[in-house]
């Protein structure tokens, strides 16, 4: 048997061999990390896109659409967002176990972690209204993203042949609206005292608003429902009140 | 004189650093175990066994660098030679062995895995039970014989195979459920 050690250390000095200089090993260490936390970023980023989405949809439009609840549910939910949280979540994980100690916490802990920085990190950039931005940002530079992949409340109340509008209000008289949709178009549209005008919706010129109705020719629509563009419109009263505009004669409807 | 003091692994690391003849020192303190580590895993000769163990020396000593001392140097040490041999074996497309064990190895894991007495142990049924053993896959083979034969702690076996304390576990214990299943199907019915 030969001397183990003389021999080593022999090959050591006669080939030179020296320890990996430390920052190789700490730029790794800390690579790791800084990949881990930008995954959480990423993911709490989608997350948010994906909340704002939710919190801006009308959620009792299935009425109106003759739809069940999880039917609408499915057609409306953000999959696009979803799959990139999970993708994230996922990569979250994996680069968990990879630091180096990540091997030392059980899977059910390191799943807690990660799934838990995501959310926290989500609400707060949720709250903090950056999903919302981020969800402009995606509509306006990506093109596909605004009209094919996710149904936004844009797409939502842009479909003016299945009974929604949305637009501002150009001009207004006792029996019409003329509003710009959201396209640009100039449409006319009647409402009559059968038309329920939401609370805090605020019917006049320059206002943005959501009508619920039927489409009745190329530029014409009849409302039976108005909404201000910003929530439902049930702030500011129960219920909702038949037009009374200019005649002093407000209803409140009964639920 | 640096030598003559007892130096704590983390000094003898730093040290050897500067001075690669004081890696020697590290060496000593840690070549057996090492040693036989290989042996238990691979079925090599002398020889070989410490052309590998050199390998794994000069892997350690090159990354003396990135020893973190949350960690005992013996289970980073074992770390790096399992990852060595685990290249070994895919370099050379060999079948990892165990047959190498010496008698008193094999009756340390077939009496950890079956509940029998170390008197009643019967010389044919062990050499069954090491054929069974022998089909084992790797990674429940290596915990057998870290846990039973090196006879490592849980927490050092977790820091040498980079898996969680609970995985560790389970592969014991499938290991040992495999090891009763393959003698079951062998009608090993001797202890």
């Amino acid at each position: 048997m030969k001397d183990l050690i003389k021999d080593t250390i022999g090959k050591i000095k006669k080939q030179h061999i020296l320890p990996e200089s430390k920052w190789k090993y700490l730029a790794r260490k800390y690579g790791v990390w800084f990949l881990f936390v930008l995954v959480v970023i990423f993911g709490g980023v989608s997350l948010s896109a994906a909340a704002y989405l939710l919190s801006s949809l009308d959620w009792d439009l299935y009425n109106f659409m003759h739809q069940n609840r999880v039917g609408y549910l499915l057609s409306i939910f953000p999959y696009f967002w979803a799959v990139l949280v999970g993708t994230f979540i996922i990569g979250a994980f994996f680069d968990m176990r990879k630091t180096e100690t990540g091997y030392r916490f059980s899977w059910l802990k390191i799943s807690l972690v990660t799934i838990g920085s995501i959310l926290v990190l989500g609400a707060v950039m949720f709250f903090a209204g950056l999903g919302g931005r981020f969800n402009s940002m995606m509509a306006s530079g990506v093109p596909y993203y605004g009209q094919h992949m996710m149904v936004t409340k844009e797409s939502q109340w842009m479909q003016p042949q299945d009974g929604f509008l949305a637009g501002t209000i150009n001009s207004t008289s006792n029996v019409v609206l003329v509003v710009s949709d959201l396209n640009g178009k100039v449409w006319n549209v009647d409402f009559d005292e059968n038309t329920l005008i939401r609370p805090s919706a605020n019917v006049s010129k320059g206002q943005m608003i959501k009508i619920i109705g039927t489409q009745s020719g190329s530029d014409t629509f009849q409302a039976t429902e108005i909404r201000p563009w910003i929530g439902g419109g049930m702030m500011g009263g129960v219920g909702g009140q038949r037009n009374g505009m200019g005649t002093g004669r407000g209803m409140m409807r009964g639920n | 004189m640096q030598k003559d003091i007892v130096q704590t692994d983390a000094d003898l690391i730093e040290l050897s650093k500067k001075d690669p003849e004081m890696f020697g020192l590290l060496m000593e303190r840690y070549q057996g175990q090492l040693f036989h580590y290989i042996r238990r895993m691979t079925q090599l000769p002398a020889d070989d066994i410490q052309d590998l163990l050199q390998e794994v020396f000069i892997k350690i000593y090159q990354k003396l660098n990135e020893y973190d001392e949350v960690l005992k140097f013996s289970s980073w040490a074992y770390r790096i030679a399992h990852n060595h041999i685990i290249d070994y074996f895919r370099k050379t497309n060999a079948r990892p062995q165990t047959n190498s064990l010496e008698d008193y190895e094999w009756e340390k894991i077939i009496s950890a895995s079956i509940r029998i007495e170390k008197d009643i142990m019967n010389k044919d049924c062990v050499e069954k039970v090491k054929v069974c053993i022998e089909k084992l896959p790797l990674k429940y083979k290596e915990v057998l014989i870290l846990r039973f034969v090196q006879e490592l702690e849980y927490e050092e076996i977790m820091d040498i195979l980079k898996k969680p304390k609970g995985s560790i576990a389970t592969l014991i214990s499938r290991g040992k459920e495999m090891l009763i299943e393959k003698m079951k199907e062998q009608n090993i019915n001797c202890f």
